[in-house]
């Protein structure tokens, strides 16, 4: 391989959920002691709370995050894309979600069928959002994109996403 | 792989003696040989010779190493047949039709032939639904069957066996995670092979194979 593909557009995060982006802030994420890259497996038992999510930016910038699973339910038919599992608004740059307004409280993955991808999509706020957003009447058939445009916050800044799926309820063998 | 030498099987050792001459002064050297089938209607033994090495190479081999029994030092046992040549008889049987034969050659020799059924089977996983000739088609089910019917068992042992058949390991990852829940009451019968219009640049009969 001579160059590098971009492991978002290899996982086709860019192109289900989001368009082609440049990233300008970074964002880490870590479920308890794992540090989240793109791609990476994690079990469902270890993202039962909200991870931990550091922003990078100064503190008079607001950010939007979304966590999404476009596999929902299983990734060879996607009939309810994308599942919104949480959505936090008005993060003040270079804190992390616990200081903004929780839209959507925080849903653990439970993958039914399949490996489905779980994105934590970050966006940049032109201004504070507070009452102006509806939380989504259901979890099912949310449209990342549609969302961003909605709240006027145009291409996402920073984007990670991590694999899970059902753990066996038994090792049969 | 051997190529298999059809005689006449003759029962008495003179004749034995007889075909090896024949042999000699066939090969150019003593390596595997194929002699012209016989023109005899009965069906013939397929024999399978063992081979030996040339002459030449012999001196500096048989210094080094115990005589291999199966291996014809060049000396008086070339006459007959029984000397340190031990006849490996797969006992197959070569018939002049092609009566009971089952395995779909595909025009292709038989690496090739693995190698599209291997391609074909990972696309199909990989996509759900591909267009390609009836004959491959229908040769492939039996291959993608064998694929979900080792995911739906999910051991380690048959995941190794599946990403040895499959070309890529995400597919055989993703089968392994999706199969038991979308084929687990399926019994057999994953695949569905719908005909469609013949290609245009050979007329070649089409068909769209599924997983169901």
């Amino acid at each position: 391989m001579a160059t590098s593909i971009d492991p978002l557009v290899l996982g086709r995060v860019i192109g289900d959920v989001v368009d082609m982006f440049i990233p300008t802030a970074t964002m880490s994420v870590y479920f308890g002691p794992k540090h989240i890259t793109n791609g990476c497996p994690i079990k469902p038992s270890t993202a039962v709370n909200p991870p931990r999510v550091n922003i990078s930016g100064n503190s008079n910038e607001l950010y939007t995050l979304v966590m999404t699973d476009p596999d929902a339910p299983s990734p060879s038919e996607p009939n309810m894309r994308e599942w919104v599992h949480w959505i936090v608004v008005d993060i003040p740059g270079g804190t992390n979600p616990s200081q903004g307004k929780e839209i959507v409280p925080y849903m653990d993955p439970r993958p039914p069928m399949g490996i489905h991808r779980y994105i934590f999509v970050l966006f940049r706020q032109n201004s504070p959002v507070g009452m102006m957003v509806q939380p989504p009447t259901s979890r099912a058939n949310f449209s990342t994109r549609m969302f961003a445009g909605y709240l006027h916050l145009g291409l996402p800044v920073a984007t990670v996403y991590f694999n899970a799926q059902k753990e066996p309820a038994s090792r049969r063998h | 792989m051997a190529i298999p030498m059809a005689t006449a099987t003759p029962t008495d050792s003179a004749s034995r003696v007889w075909s090896m001459s024949s042999l000699r002064s066939a090969l150019p050297s003593a390596t595997t040989c194929r002699m012209p089938s016989s023109t005899s209607r009965r069906p013939v033994t397929i024999r399978l010779p063992v081979s030996s090495p040339s002459p030449l190479l012999l001196p500096s081999f048989s210094g080094l190493s115990p005589v291999n029994p199966l291996i014809s030092t060049g000396l008086p046992d070339w006459k007959s047949f029984e000397n340190g040549f031990k006849i490996i008889d797969g006992g197959g049987r070569v018939y002049a039709m092609r009566h009971g034969r089952r395995v779909p050659k595909l025009n292709r020799p038989p690496d090739q032939r693995k190698a599209l059924l291997r391609g074909l089977t990972t696309q199909l996983l990989k996509h759900g639904r591909i267009k390609t000739t009836r004959a491959r088609a229908s040769a492939m089910r039996k291959f993608v069957d064998k694929m979900i019917t080792l995911a739906k068992d999910g051991s380690l042992h048959k995941r190794r066996q599946a990403l040895g058949y499959i070309y890529e390991k995400q597919i055989v990852h993703a089968l392994f995670a999706e199969v038991p829940d979308r084929y687990g009451e399926r019994n057999g019968g994953y695949t569905r092979i719908i005909r469609t219009l013949p290609r245009r640049g050979d007329n070649a009969p089409m068909a769209y194979i599924e997983l169901v």
